[in-house]
């Protein structure tokens, strides 16, 4: 016992002096920078200057434009949309990773094989999606050569479908990856258990197996959405400017030096990603299953 | 045996190059224990995992309650498994666990119904109380039991544990070792039960089949086993024997400890001469006895609650135990790194042979 008590103060001291790198490189790099981003966004921006002085002219002028409070809603429209779109891509891909296959070499190399478009670079990864999608791109031709089209299909590139499609594909292995992680945790007896005690595929798939990667699908979300949520690049690559996300927006109001409006935006979408992380982690409780 | 409610009939399986179960056939009959005792790769879980279902046959047939079962899916069978990790659900809580079958199973019960039937079956496990902890809040013997009650909610007519005891500490073992007999006596079940213990093996079954390479190398009630070995292989994995190797001619067994008249032998592929831990005697160096004698060196004892074990090594490296049972007297203490006698009496001697008759 006297040993424990005398271990404790020692314990605590060490405890500290572990977390204080990462104390000050968080305080450095996000809590600073946030607290910057909330400062500024009351600053007075005026066409060619901006002062410290506090408006909320900003704020008001974020609230009562369409064009701002629309590329909320686009932003949030295609974050579920894309969500929905990796989750019913990378679901099933997963589960064939993770369980289906039995070999453990080959599942490895499965996975590698999700992540070999990552040997490119990310705008590489957007950009090869104009060829693809574009009105004499490799899709339409294709499909006129295979006589299924008369006409080319137009809203393949440049639309919303065209950063849909672009966005399932790049971000698709963040929710693969997680789920099949879960999945591969799965003891295969269990599910030997519960086919002896009668259960068919459907049920032991809703009772045992989807709860059990549940985890993995909510970390795979996260990662698709603070992602999804923050994206600029695709939608500009690939919607021929046609979808505002927030993203762009910061990135047009940063172009002209407009600070203020590019930290109200930058602050909203904080707060929106925010409550979706908030919200996926009260569906389960990842300290328990980490 | 014609109330044989399941029978194995030339059952093989092979992985690749590897037989894992060769030729293997068995009768059971209605509310019997059987255990199989094999080591590892002898072939005991394909042999259980096939009767479950979990795995089908090469050759050979299942026949469960008259019919054939070999192709039957698991599920349909009718058997019960434990596994040997218990293979729990691990989010849901004990009495989602035993309900399970129940509920999810071939023919869902009503939802009171499956209620009902789970509480009383954690009841009988002696878990009343415990129905809604999570199954990673309850310790190892109580996973164990929440294991047995969800398998015998279904109320099989066959049970197939999977080295049910291997995950226990040896205190658990042994209560639980007692529980599983009651619980079987008390619904009148047939238990298979496969085990790399010997002591559980010879405890627990009302018969034993030792296995080997995929073969049943013997089946007999325990004592049966214990008393007469059909072979070598069977005297090794029971673990209670000193085994040395010689030749047996003319009733007369030639080996390290000299040679000893052989009143009678078992066949066998080679040559073995078994004498039981416990029927070796210690003898001063220069005391002078007939009958074999092997001289060895003593190199340390274990005690185990009820006896003492004793290990010598003899001049040609091998080592040899002597058990003493404390219900027959103190021990007496050996000086390490001494020279003794050690002897037996060579009635007691179990004698395989080439040229037995």
């Amino acid at each position: 016992m006297s040993d424990a008590t005398a271990s404790v103060p020692r314990k605590d001291n060490t405890t500290r002096w572990l977390l204080l790198p990462g104390i000050i490189w968080m305080a450095l790099f996000l809590v600073t920078p946030i607290l910057m981003i909330v400062y500024v966004s009351f600053w007075t921006q005026t066409t060619f200057n901006i002062s410290s002085d506090p408006t909320l002219a900003s704020w008001k002028q974020f609230f009562s434009s369409d064009t701002y409070i629309g590329s909320l809603w686009t932003t949030i429209r295609i974050w579920l949309i894309v969500l929905a779109t990796t989750f019913i891509v990378g679901y099933p891909t997963a589960l064939f990773v993770g369980l289906l296959v039995k070999s453990k070499t080959l599942s490895t190399v499965l996975l590698v094989i999700c992540v070999i478009p990552f040997w490119t670079s990310f705008l590489i990864r957007v950009l090869a999606w104009r060829p693809m999608l574009g009105k004499e791109g490799a899709i339409n031709i294709i499909l006129l050569k295979v006589g299924i089209i008369q006409q080319p299909i137009e809203v393949l590139l440049f639309t919303e479908l065209s950063v849909i499609i672009g966005m399932t594909q790049i971000y698709c292995v963040f929710m693969v990856g997680p789920i099949a992680f879960m999945l591969a945790r799965i003891d295969r007896n269990i599910i030997e258990a519960a086919r002896d005690l009668g259960a068919g595929f459907g049920r032991i798939f809703w009772k045992i197996i989807f709860p059990l990667s549940l985890p993995g699908v909510v970390v795979g979300a996260i990662f698709v959405s603070v992602m999804v949520l923050g994206e600029f690049a695709t939608s500009g690559a690939l919607s021929g400017r046609k979808v505002n996300l927030l993203g762009n927006i910061i990135v047009t109001q940063v172009g002209s030096l407009k600070w203020a409006m590019a930290s109200v935006v930058g602050v909203i979408l904080t707060v929106v990603m925010g409550i979706v992380i908030a919200g996926f982690l009260r569906i389960v409780d990842l300290k328990r299953e980490l | 045996m014609e109330t044989a409610v399941f029978r194995l009939d030339g059952v093989t399986k092979r992985y690749g190059d590897l037989l894992a179960l060769d030729q293997v056939t068995l009768d059971v009959g209605v509310n019997e224990y059987v255990s199989f005792l094999g080591p590892s790769g002898s072939g005991k879980t394909t042999l259980l995992r096939v009767i479950a279902g979990f795995e089908a046959p090469d050759t050979g047939r299942v026949f469960f309650e008259g019919r054939d079962i070999t192709h039957l899916p698991a599920h349909e069978r009718g058997i019960g498994f434990v596994f040997q990790n218990f293979a729990l659900f691990p989010h849901l809580t004990v009495r989602q666990n035993v309900g399970f079958g129940l509920a999810f199973g071939k023919n869902p019960l009503p939802a009171a119904e499956v209620d009902r039937r789970s509480a009383e079956m954690i009841a009988m496990v002696g878990l009343a109380g415990m129905e809604d902890r999570g199954v990673d809040q309850i310790s190892g013997g109580q996973r164990q039991r929440v294991a047995l009650a969800r398998t015998l909610a279904m109320q099989p007519k066959l049970v197939l544990l999977d080295e049910p005891l291997g995950a226990l500490d040896a205190n658990l073992r042994g209560r639980m070792r007692n529980e599983l007999r009651a619980i079987r006596e008390r619904l009148g079940v047939t238990f298979l039960h496969v085990t790399g213990s010997e002591n559980e093996a010879l405890a627990m079954g009302d018969r034993v089949v030792v296995l080997d390479r995929g073969r049943i190398i013997q089946s007999g009630t325990s004592d049966e086993i214990y008393d007469t070995p059909a072979s070598p292989d069977v005297a090794h994995y029971l673990n209670r024997f000193n085994l040395f190797d010689g030749t047996l001619a003319d009733g007369q067994f030639r080996g390290q400890f000299g040679t000893v008249a052989v009143p009678g032998a078992r066949r066998a592929a080679r040559d073995v001469y078994a004498v039981g831990y416990d029927r070796m005697r210690v003898l001063p160096l220069s005391s002078s006895a007939d009958g074999p004698k092997l001289k060895a060196t003593f190199v340390a004892s274990e005690y185990l609650g009820s006896s003492i074990m004793n290990f010598f090594e003899v001049d040609g490296g091998g080592v040899v135990e002597m058990e003493h049972h404390l219900s027959l007297g103190a021990p007496e203490t050996y000086a390490p790194k001494q020279d003794y006698l050690l002897t037996w009496n060579p009635e007691h001697a179990i004698v395989f042979g080439r040229e037995a008759r």
